[in-house]
C-alpha cells in the first residue's frame, strides 16, 4: 500500500536513487544525471536501474572493499593454515582418508563472518544514517530496492567469495603435507566445492541482507546471523544422539550448505552437495521473505 | 557531582533523557541557580554515581534489556536441547562394578597378580628388569612393581609400588593417590620394596646395579620365604618413595607382583573430524629376586613356591581385555614373567553431565557479546558519549564504571541462566538414561557443579566485559560483535577438524578457555587421557581457564581506556 502508486514514475525514480546515492557518498560530484528519459515502463528496466542505483551506494563506501577484502583474505588464510596443519599422525593405519579439498576451505567458516557483516550492514546502515528514507522515496516500490540490493550484494560476495575460496585451493594445493594426496584443481569435484563456497558466500550474503531488513539494527542483525550461522555445528558438537545430530546437519544452514564443500565420501553425508546448498538456499529465502514482508509493512 | 544525580532522575524518559540531563545539570552548576549540591568532594562521590548513571541507562533501553533477555533464554533453550538430544551411551565397561568402594566411586581395577598371603607386617621385595609392551600397545601408564592388598577382589584397598612404561617409580593407593617416586633410567633394573607395618606401608625404590645393601636378595638365593625377616628394610641405598596409611587392610592381606596395561588411546582422523578410540593393551613385566619377607603365619617361605598364586583381577575392562590376552604369568626358577593387561587407577565419568547441561553458554554468549558492545557503541552512534564524557570528564572512570555495572547485570543473567539450564538440563540427562548406577547424580550443592554453574556467570559476564572493551576500542557495533562471537566460536566448530595439538593450543590461549570453568571431571596425572574440549575436558584446570578469558578482558579493557583518553569522542 505504502509503496505509494500514484507515485511510481520509474525514470524519475532511479534518478533521484542515484542522485541522493551519490550525493551522500560523493559528496562533490552533486547529483549525477541519468542518461535520457527512457520512455520504457518496463520492470525489468526499473529494476536495472535500482541495482545500479545500489551499486552506485555500495561501492562509494570504502566499508565495502575492506570488507570484501576481508572476506576473500580470512577464507584464504584460515584454509591455508588448516591444511598447514595437517599432520599424519593420526591417520588410521590404512592411510590417512582426509578430505583436504574440504580442510582448504575450512576458512569459509570464518569468511562467513565477514559475509554476514558486510550484507546486514548494506541494509542496516541506510536505517542508521536515515539513507533508507531516500532511497525509497526514489524507489517507492520497496521489494525492488530488496531485490535490487540482494543482486547487487550476493554478486559482489559471490565474486569475492570465489577469490577466496580459489585462493584457498590454490594455497591449500602448495601447502599440503606429505602423506596426503594432493587434488587436481580442475576435477569436477574441486570444481564443485570451490564453486559451491563461493554460491555458498552469496546465499550467506542473501541470508543476512534478509535478516538485516528485517530487524533494521547491526547489532542485531549481525549477532542473529552468526548465531543462525555458528549455532547448528556448535549445538550438533554438544549432541550425542546421532539421529539429532543428523537433523542439525541436514537442516542447520551453515552445516547443510557447507556439504558442497565435499569431495571424498559424499554418499556418506548426511545431505548431499547440492541438496544442502538447497537447504541454505530455503534458509535465505525465508530470511529475504521476512525482510520483504517487513519492509512492506512498516514505516521506514 | 550533581550530575550523575539528576541523570537518575531522569531515569523515566529513556538513557538519552537521562544523560541529558546530566549534561545539564552541569552547566546549571556553573550559573549557580542548582538548588541542591552534594557537600561531598566530587573526587569521592563521583564512582558511585557514574555506576547509578550507567545502570540507569542499561536498565532504561528496552532492546537492551531484551538482548539481555535472549541470552538467557537462548542458553537454557540450547542446553535444553543438549542435554534432551543425548543418549546415555553405555559403554562395555563395568568399571570397578563389584568392589566394596566401587558404588561410591567408580575405579579401574583388573590387572593381573601374582600373590601371597602376608599376614602381619613385613614386606614384599622384588627387582623389575625388563617392562615391555606388546604390540600394537601405546600405553605410557603400563606398570610393573609389588601390591599390598586388601583381597582380590576389584575395589579393595591396596597399596602399589611400582615402575611405570614412561613415568618413572610411582607409589599409588586409594585409586586417586599418585606419588611420583624418580624416573628410571632406561632399561635398567630397578629394585622395589613395600614394607608394612599395621596401616601404614612404606615404598622404597633402588636402582643400584648390585644388590642393594641391607635386605637385597643375593641373586644365588633365588626366591626365599621371609627367613631374613627384614622388615625395616631401609639401606643406606634404599630410598624412600612414600610413606602412606592405608585404612581397611585386613590383618592377613594378599601381597605380591602386578602388571597392567591402561588401554591403548587412538585417535584417528577421517573425514575432518577426530575419533578417539580404544584398543587393547598389553605389558609383560619380569621380576627376580623377588621375595616376601616378615608376616607371623608366613613361615613357609621355602615351601611357599607353590602358594604364589597367578590370578586376573578385575572384570574385563572395556575391549582391552576383552579383545587382548588375559594375561598369564610364567615362572623358572626365580624369575617370574608376568603379563597383563587393565589398570588400577579413578575412573572419570563416562560424560560431564554438567558440562552437558551447561553447553547453551556457548551460543547464549553471542547475546552477551552483543549487549556489551552496544552499551559502549550506542552512546558513539547517537552522540550520547559526549554528553556522557561532559558529564563525567574523567574517561577510564566512565568505561570502568560502564564495565562494573555490565558485568554485575550480565553475572546476574548469566548465574540465573546457569542455574536453571543445570536444573532444567539434569531432568532431560536423567529422563535421556543418565542416571546413577553408571552416571553419578550431580547436585547444585556439589562443590565442582557449583563452581561451574557460577563460573557460567562469571564467563558470560566476562564476555561482556571483554565485548564492551572491544566496542570501545573499534567504536563499531558489527565489526566489535563479529570479532568477539568469532574468537569465541570458530575454535569450537573448527576444533573437531584441526590436529589435537592445535585444538589443544586453540583453547589453551583463546578466550574459549573461559570454558573450562564449565568442566567438572576429575583428571588424574596418573590416568591418560585424551582432552577433547568437545567433551568438556579442557586442558586447564577449571579457575586457569577462567583467567585466560579475565586476561583478555582486562588487556581488552585496558587498551580501550587507554584509546579512549587520547582519541576525541
Amino acid at each position: 500500500m505504502r509503496e505509494g502508486r500514484r507515485g511510481t514514475v520509474p525514470d524519475a525514480g532511479a534518478a533521484a536513487a542515484a542522485g541522493p546515492a551519490a550525493g551522500r557518498a560523493v559528496g562533490r560530484r552533486g547529483v549525477r544525471r541519468e542518461r535520457g528519459p527512457g520512455a520504457g515502463f518496463d520492470g525489468l528496466r526499473a529494476a536495472g536501474r535500482a541495482a545500479r542505483a545500489e551499486w552506485t551506494k555500495l561501492r562509494t563506501v570504502p566499508g565495502t572493499w575492506w570488507l570484501l577484502l576481508a572476506v576473500a583474505a580470512v577464507t584464504a588464510a584460515v584454509g591455508a593454515g588448516a591444511v598447514s596443519g595437517l599432520s599424519t599422525a593420526h591417520c588410521p593405519p590404512a592411510g590417512c582418508r582426509e578430505d583436504v579439498v574440504r580442510t582448504s576451505l575450512s576458512g569459509v567458516w570464518a569468511g562467513q563472518a565477514a559475509v554476514a557483516v558486510f550484507a546486514s550492514l548494506a541494509v542496516t546502515a541506510e536505517y542508521g544514517t536515515g539513507t533508507i528514507r531516500t532511497t525509497l522515496t526514489a524507489v517507492p516500490a520497496r521489494l525492488r530496492v530488496l531485490a535490487a540490493k540482494a543482486a547487487v550484494v550476493g554478486a559482489a560476495v559471490l565474486v569475492a567469495g570465489g577469490a577466496g575460496a580459489w585462493g584457498a585451493l590454490l594455497a591449500g594445493r602448495a601447502l599440503v603435507p606429505v602423506g596426503f594426496a594432493p587434488y587436481d584443481l580442475g576435477a569436477g569435484p574441486v570444481l564443485r566445492a570451490g564453486f559451491g563456497s563461493a554460491l555458498y558466500l552469496a546465499l550467506v550474503a542473501l541470508l543476512a541482507l534478509g535478516v538485516g531488513t528485517a530487524l533494521r539494527d547491526t547489532a542485531g542483525s549481525v549477532a542473529a546471523c552468526l548465531a543462525v550461522l555458528y549455532a547448528s555445528p556448535l549445538v550438533a558438537g554438544m549432541l550425542s544422539d546421532p539421529e539429532w545430530v543428523e537433523r542439525l546437519q541436514r537442516y542447520g544452514p551453515a552445516s547443510a550448505g557447507l556439504a558442497v564443500q565435499s569431495t571424498v565420501g559424499t554418499d556418506g553425508l548426511p545431505i548431499g552437495p547440492w541438496a544442502g546448498l538447497g537447504v541454505l538456499a530455503a534458509w535465505a529465502a525465508a530470511a529475504l521473505a521476512a525482510g520483504g514482508a517487513v519492509l512492506r509493512s512498516r514505516d521506514a | 557531582m550533581t550530575a550523575a544525580g539528576s541523570a537518575g532522575a531522569g531515569a523515566g524518559t529513556g538513557a538519552d533523557a537521562g544523560a541529558g540531563g546530566a549534561g545539564v545539570a552541569v552547566r546549571t552548576e556553573g550559573g549557580g541557580v542548582a538548588p541542591y549540591r552534594s557537600q561531598l568532594p566530587p573526587a569521592r562521590d563521583g564512582f558511585l554515581r557514574l555506576l547509578h548513571a550507567e545502570f540507569t541507562k542499561l536498565r532504561s533501553v528496552g532492546r537492551w534489556l531484551l538482548t539481555l533477555l535472549a541470552g538467557a533464554v537462548v542458553t537454557v533453550l540450547v542446553s535444553l536441547v543438549s542435554a534432551g538430544g543425548s543418549d546415555a551411551v553405555t559403554s562395555g565397561d563395568g568399571g570397578g562394578g563389584g568392589g566394596s568402594g566401587a558404588a561410591a566411586a567408580r575405579v579401574a581395577d583388573s590387572f593381573r597378580f601374582v600373590h601371597r598371603p602376608l599376614a602381619g607386617d613385613g614386606s614384599i621385595t622384588a627387582r623389575v628388569t625388563d617392562l615391555t609392551t606388546g604390540a600394537d600397545t601405546d600405553a605410557p601408564w603400563a606398570k610393573a612393581g609389588v601390591i599390598v592388598k586388601a583381597g582380590t577382589e576389584p575395589g579393595s584397598p591396596y597399596v602399589a609400588l611400582m615402575r611405570t612404561y614412561e613415568h618413572g617409580v610411582r607409589l599409588q593407593h586409594g585409586f586417586e593417590h599418585d606419588v611420583a617416586g624418580g624416573a628410571v633410567a632406561g632399561d635398567a633394573p630397578v629394585w622395589l620394596r613395600l614394607t608394612r607395618e599395621g596401616d601404614r606401608l612404606t615404598g622404597y625404590v633402588s636402582v643400584d646395579e648390585g644388590t642393594p645393601a641391607n635386605g637385597g636378595t643375593p641373586a644365588s638365593e633365588g626366591v626365599a620365604g621371609g627367613g631374613e625377616g627384614v622388615a625395616g628394610g631401609g639401606g643406606e641405598r634404599w630410598r624412600e618413595v612414600g610413606s602412606v596409611s592405608v585404612a581397611g587392610l585386613p590383618e592377613t592381606a594378599r601381597a605380591g607382583l602386578f602388571v597392567a596395561a591402561p588401554e591403548t588411546v587412538r585417535q584417528e582422523r577421517s573425514f575432518g573430524s577426530l575419533d578417539i578410540g580404544t584398543g587393547p593393551s598389553e605389558a609383560t613385566g619380569v621380576f627376580d629376586h623377588v621375595r616376601l619377607a616378615g608376616g607371623s603365619g608366613n613361615g613357609g617361605g621355602d615351601g611357599g613356591d607353590a602358594a604364589w598364586r597367578d590370578e586376573a583381577v578385575g572384570p574385563a575392562s572395556g575391549p582391552a581385555a576383552a579383545n587382548g590376552p588375559a594375561g598369564g604369568a610364567e615362572r623358572s626358577g626365580g624369575t617370574f614373567t608376568v603379563t597383563g593387561s587393565g589398570d588400577i587407577g579413578p575412573l572419570p565419568p563416562a560424560a560431564d553431565l554438567t558440562w552437558m547441561s551447561l553447553a547453551g553458554a556457548q551460543v547464549g554468549l553471542i547475546a552477551f557479546a552483543a549487549l556489551g558492545v552496544l552499551f559502549i557503541t550506542a552512546e558513539y552512534r547517537r552522540g550520547m558519549i559526549r554528553t556522557t564524557f561532559t558529564a563525567a570528564p574523567r574517561r577510564g572512570r566512565v568505561l570502568v564504571a560502564k564495565g562494573a555495572v555490565l558485568a554485575a547485570v550480565a553475572f546476574a543473567a548469566g548465574l540465573a541462566a546457569a542455574v536453571v539450564s543445570f536444573l532444567v538440563g539434569q531432568r532431560a540427562l536423567r529422563s535421556g538414561g543418565h542416571r546413577p548406577p553408571q552416571f553419578p547424580e550431580v547436585s547444585l550443592t556439589d562443590g565442582a557443579v557449583l563452581r561451574a554453574v557460577v563460573g557460567t556467570g562469571l564467563l558470560l559476564a566476562l564476555v561482556a566485559l571483554f565485548a564492551l572493551a572491544l566496542g570501545a576500542l573499534l567504536r563499531h557495533t558489527a565489526a566489535a560483535v563479529t570479532i568477539v562471537v568469532v574468537l569465541f566460536v570458530l575454535p569450537l566448530v573448527l576444533g573437531g577438524g584441526l590436529p589435537l595439538g592445535a585444538v589443544e593450543w586453540l583453547f589453551r590461549v583463546t578466550p574459549v578457555a573461559g570454558f573450562g570453568v564449565q568442566s567438572t571431571t576429575p583428571r588424574y596425572e596418573q590416568v591418560e587421557t585424551v582432552c577433547v574440549p568437545e567433551d568438556g575436558c579442557m586442558p586447564q584446570g577449571p579457575w586457569a581457564g577462567l583467567g585466560v578469558l579475565a586476561v583478555w578482558a582486562a588487556v581488552a579493557l585496558a587498551l580501550a581506556v587507554w584509546r579512549l583518553r587520547r582519541r576525541d569522542a
